[in-house]
């Protein structure tokens, strides 16, 4: 583990990505503490100012600090995109591995219907799961990871399938090893790798979504500061205050290329090379 | 005369993320007209560069060292501009590449990719380049040639391919060619063919050529002259009938006494005691019929073999021919239509093989790269089987030992090790069993030549001390010849013969066999 | 391409078309809002709703309810909306082509900037053009439609006036005011396709230059020029198609966002709008038809990519 991280900080991805992801665990941990002023606080003589001294970036149509909004929005916005990707990734691993696992015809169903499933683009289906099971953060997370299950099926299901042709796959099943045993110990240590990648790549995926979702109204609910609720509500005002906007538009932005980034480095960190 | 190639002092550096590597160091060499300068290396030692830095396409961190000097005919090519190089390349020297199947563009269709050297070199126009492409297709000895040049790669077999590649070669009549492992991937067979034309048409021509391998044995057949590569230093060069009987230097002499040598037995003594193992009628059939689709082809037909105990069987035969696939029967990774029987038990299925049958039964597979778990150790990997079957685990050190590898290899992990390591891991994994038979897959054939006869030697030293018993697959029949009692050689999923070494030896063999043995023919001298 | 290929593409079509309305419809019925409520308000008779309950068979098996619904959809009824008492089918249609037209016109543009650019960047890897390439497709595939959407108006539309903001003029009204009104949905749909498809393109097109037989074309001695059209071109484009049926599905979730923001009465729009007025049927015949819409899309890819690559024997 300590090898890979050494790994992860030799690229220029690996190093920003950490740095990005430092930043955020930050601003959700201490968002709350970090913040100049409370989120809710309304301030109605200084509404729209413009960024200053006073405002760092800004205050919004209520006269809420943007910054603030944005510190203790980090904790809205980021944990639960990232709990409902890797969630979502675990069903989507299980059943990828277990349909490359299976093959034949199983193996066929299964992909057909994932393929199926997919046939619905993402947004759509997180809409419809919204509006059946109900507005708010945790039912937008719940759409997000039934989002991202079916896609990180399939790439599992790949990339178990290749691992699965390797030769120390058949030398240990011609050593008369229990299927048990294949999948969990020679194959999935081999599989965790390019799942993590993926997965740490989603994660920017899904954090777009629920800011989309919030932005349509359908994810988090105000009064919470969530990044695409802020950007929503900012909307009309967009001529007399663009900053209510630009603010949290840029920090959906960098949330999403930090991940981008450390899936990135992850890449190169995660595949021996030849060292010799 | 004035040679037509002549290479002076050339050095050669790559520059990489670890520092910069030098790969040629003080090259000198000349090849006059119509002669054929075998350049023989293993991997790593530059050989490839070389044929890069002559036909001026070097990566883009190549550093080529000053004062280093490559002129064709009166030309200095390391001088020479791009443009210049456009109207050299192709037309006064051209490349004969490894991989035909690669070497194709597979959206263009056969025709265009001859015709259009003819017209960029030659100046004719596209009907004319493209009759007189047809005319040189049907020179290389390709049936309907007119009916090629209209079809793509994919449809064309790799002799077929490796053919137009020459033909493409000599096209426009250049005064240099250079061969980078033409035959290597072909089948024996074919590859032999290919070499008969190349003598033909080198005969005709008067070409000058460089013929690059790792094959020192076929380069000695092939080239007026041999050239050995050893770490970017020629070490060797002499007439190529001398280089086998007189070789001069110890690298060399090493390189010689490596190469398989079917009069040269390696193993003594005869076998004559109890089977060990029969398989009968054994039938192996990959996919199965779907819907709207037809059943594949077997890839075996009732094949009967019985291996004895402590003897090695050796199994020969081309690509598709099924070798493989009675391995991975004999092994339970395919299922299969007929009987196998080990020590009285008859097993007619893979889910009848037992946790016996496994232990007794081992293999060894061809790629050292994807044989070795790579998230595991080798302590990992060899522990794994001595759990499985009883053995004592701290016995791990002595395995390595058994197999000439470090104890401290045990904490490595295989991206830390080289092919041939890799390859001795392997084969301790199989003997931690301590099975009464191993099968062996093309284990030698990703392996430098020198790296394969210590591997060989591994093999028959361990046969000595536990009397395991090898069928060993391989396509190098000379090899064969020299480590096996009884050969049987495979084609297109079915035996054609079943033979003592013995018989193999005076020539009675089936025409096919005949034709195999013609294609690898001993090293001259 | 054989007849048994096309009728086994065609069953995988019609298999995923057969999930997809399961689907569906299986989530809608799960909405807990009561359809008869909806269409007749809060006040209305528990007669009146015992009626529309009957009339829409409300009280059946959700079975039996299924197969009325695909039924009629095959019939090509879609249902009748229960926020206009109108029929679905007309209305999503027409809602549609406006869409196709959006999509279209991203899709084209698409193509037209990425498949260049991605190449270029190959050709020029490694150096300062090519990063810039990258980090301008790194910062296009993490910004969300939205965002990118809001921020056009904030620059384009509010500070310097140069377009309309939002509205939809049909083409055969005023066809210079139409475009006007299309530039920027079609730019925020485009800007993340250009994005990813680059990258793809230009990974592609890097695999080709560093191809056994591009090297052997300029071993022949041909001119960059002739190896770049005649040998590159064609085998870094054949992945694109696919690359570009992929995309498709990013293209139709896009649409939903953009339409919105930018007032086009689009699918996407319509089923918004039918989303957040639990008009069921709606929803059911737009999510069908978005997702036939990627099923076909994929489907003219593969026939496509069988004819152009001839290696392929979809046998």
């Amino acid at each position: 583990m300590i090898d890979a991280l050494r790994r992860l900080w030799r690229t220029p991805q690996g190093v920003l990505g950490s740095v990005l992801l430092a930043v955020l665990i930050l601003a959700c941990l201490l968002g709350g503490v970090l913040a100049p002023y409370s989120p809710e606080a309304m301030d109605f003589a200084g509404r729209f100012a413009a960024p200053s001294a006073r405002h760092w970036l800004g205050a919004d149509q209520l006269g809420r600090d943007v910054l603030s909004r944005l510190l203790v929005g980090a904790r809205s916005t980021v944990p639960l995109a990232v709990a409902a990707t890797f969630s979502g990734a675990l069903v989507g691993a299980c059943v990828g591995t277990l349909s490359a696992y299976l093959g034949g015809r199983w193996d066929e169903a299964i992909t057909r219907t994932i393929d199926a499933v997919m046939a619905i683009p993402h947004l759509l289906l997180a809409l419809i799961l919204v509006s059946t099971l109900g507005k708010g953060s945790a039912n937008a997370a719940l759409a997000i990871a039934v989002s991202v299950a079916p896609s990180m099926a399939r790439v599992t299901r790949s990339v178990a399938l290749a691992v699965r042709q390797q030769d120390y796959v058949k030398a240990a099943i011609a050593r008369g090893e229990g299927g048990a045993w294949i999948v969990l110990r020679e194959m999935l240590p081999n599989v965790a790798a390019p799942l993590i990648i993926e997965a740490t790549i989603r994660v920017a995926f899904a954090i777009m979504l629920f800011a989309t979702l919030s932005f349509l109204g359908l994810g988090a609910q105000p009064p919470a500061s969530e990044w695409g609720l802020m950007v929503s509500e900012g909307r009309r005002f967009m001529h007399q205050a663009p900053w209510v906007i630009v603010a949290p538009a840029l920090a959906i932005a960098t949330t999403a290329i930090c991940f981008n980034l450390l899936g990135d480095g992850l890449r190169d960190a995660l595949n021996p090379r030849d060292e010799r | 005369m004035s040679p037509v190639l002549q290479v002076r002092d050339y050095a050669l550096d790559y520059v990489t993320r670890d520092g910069t590597q030098r790969v040629l160091q003080d090259i000198s060499l000349a090849i006059e007209a119509g002669e054929v300068l075998g350049l023989v290396g293993e991997s790593g030692s530059g050989k490839t560069s070389l044929a890069w830095a002559i036909m001026r396409h070097l990566p883009g961190n190549a550093r080529e060292a000053p004062g280093g000097r490559i002129h064709l005919g009166g030309t200095d090519l390391v001088a020479a501009s791009s443009k210049a190089l456009e109207t050299i390349r192709g037309r006064r020297m051209s490349m004969v590449f490894q991989d035909p199947s690669t070497a194709l563009n597979p959206t263009l269709t056969i025709g265009r990719q001859v015709s259009e050297v003819l017209v960029r070199h030659r100046g004719l126009s596209e009907k004319e380049a493209w009759r007189a492409a047809t005319e040189a297709l049907e020179h290389v000895d390709l049936r309907d040639a007119a009916g090629l040049m209209k079809r793509y790669p994919h449809q064309a077999s790799g002799g077929e391919k490796q053919r137009v590649v020459i033909a493409t070669a000599f096209a426009c009549r250049p005064e240099l060619i250079v061969f980078d492992e033409p035959t290597t991937a072909l089948d024996v067979i074919t590859g032999a063919r290919i070499l008969e034309l190349f003598g033909r048409l080198r005969a005709e021509t008067g070409v000058a050529a460089l013929y690059i391998s790792h094959d020192l044995a076929l380069v000695s057949r092939v080239a007026d002259r041999v050239a050995i590569l050893e770490r970017g230093r020629i070490v060797e060069e002499a007439p190529a009938d001398r280089i086998f009987t007189a070789p001069t230097q110890d690298y060399t002499r090493r390189l010689v006494a490596a190469v398989p040598r079917p009069d040269h037995r390696l193993v003594g003594d005869q076998v004559t005691g109890e089977t060990l193992l029969r398989a009968e009628a054994i039938a192996v059939r990959y996919g199965r019929k779907r819907l709207f689709r037809a059943a594949p082809a077997a890839a075996t037909e009732d094949v009967t073999l019985d291996i004895r105990r402590g003897e090695i069987l050796g199994v020969v035969g081309e690509s598709g021919s099924g070798k493989s696939s009675i391995a991975r029967a004999l092994t339970g990774l395919a299922d299969y239509d007929g009987v196998i029987t080990l020590g009285g038990r008859r097993i007619d299925r893979t889910g009848g093989m037992d946790r016996a049958y496994r232990r007794a039964v081992q293999i060894v597979f061809q790629h050292p790269d994807s044989s070795l778990n790579p998230r595991q150790t080798v302590a990992d990997i060899l522990a794994r089987p001595l759990r499985l079957y009883g053995g004592d685990v701290s016995t791990v050190p002595a395995l390595l030992e058994q197999v000439r590898l470090p104890a401290g290899h045990a904490r490595r992990y295989p991206h830390q090790l080289s092919g041939g390591e890799k390859q001795r891991v392997a084969i301790a994994r199989a003997f931690a069993a301590r099975p009464a038979l191993v099968i062996c897959d093309e284990i030698t054939a990703p392996l430098d030549v020198s790296v394969q006869a210590s591997v060989v030697e591994l093999l028959l030293g361990l046969r000595d001390t536990h009397g395991t018993a090898y069928l060993f697959i391989t396509h190098d029949l000379n090899l064969v010849r020299q480590i096996a009692h009884r050969i049987v050689v495979m084609r297109a999923g079915a035996i054609v013969d079943l033979l003592d070494i013995d018989a193999v030896r005076q020539g009675n063999v089936s025409p096919y066999t005949r034709q195999l043995m013609a294609a690898s023919p001993a090293p001259v001298g | 391409m054989s007849l048994a290929w096309l009728l086994r593409r065609l069953l995988t079509v019609l298999y995923t078309l057969l999930v997809v309305s399961l689907l569906v419809f299986g989530l809608t019925q799960l909405l807990p809002a009561d359809a008869a409520v909806t269409l007749l308000g809060e006040n209305a008779t528990p007669e009146a709703l015992a009626a529309v309950r009957l009339r829409l068979g409300l009280g059946d098996p959700a079975w039996l309810q299924y197969w009325h619904w695909l039924s009629g959809l095959l019939q090509g009824d879609f249902g009748t909306s229960m926020r206009t008492s109108q029929p679905v089918a007309p209305a999503m249609f027409t809602a549609l082509g406006r869409s196709l037209m959006l999509g279209g016109a991203s899709l084209v543009l698409m193509l037209l900037i990425a498949v260049p650019l991605g190449m270029w960047a190959a050709l020029r890897r490694g150096k300062a053009a090519d990063l810039v390439a990258g980090l301008v497709s790194y910062l296009g595939v993490s910004l969300p439609e939205f965002v990118t959407a809001t921020l056009l108006l904030i620059v384009v539309a509010d500070r310097f006036q140069l377009l309309p903001a939002t509205g939809y003029v049909a083409p055969g009204e005023d066809l210079a005011d139409s475009l006007r009104h299309l530039v920027l949905p079609v730019l925020t749909v485009s800007l993340i396709l250009v994005a990813h498809v680059s990258r793809m393109v230009r990974s592609e097109t890097i695999d080709v230059l560093n191809s056994d037989y591009v090297r052997a074309a300029r071993l022949k001695g041909l001119s960059p020029r002739v190896v770049l059209l005649r040998h590159v071109l064609r085998n870094a484009l054949l992945p694109t198609i696919t690359i570009v049926a992929l995309d498709v599905g990013y293209l139709l979730g896009g649409i939903i966002v953009v339409e919105e923001i930018f007032a086009i009465p689009g699918i996407g729009r319509a089923l918004i709008v039918a989303i957040t007025s639990r008009d069921l049927p709606s929803i059911q015949a737009g999510a069908m038809i978005m997702a036939a819409t990627y099923a076909i899309a994929n489907t003219l890819a593969d026939i496509a990519y069988v004819l152009v690559d001839r290696r392929i024997r979809y046998d």
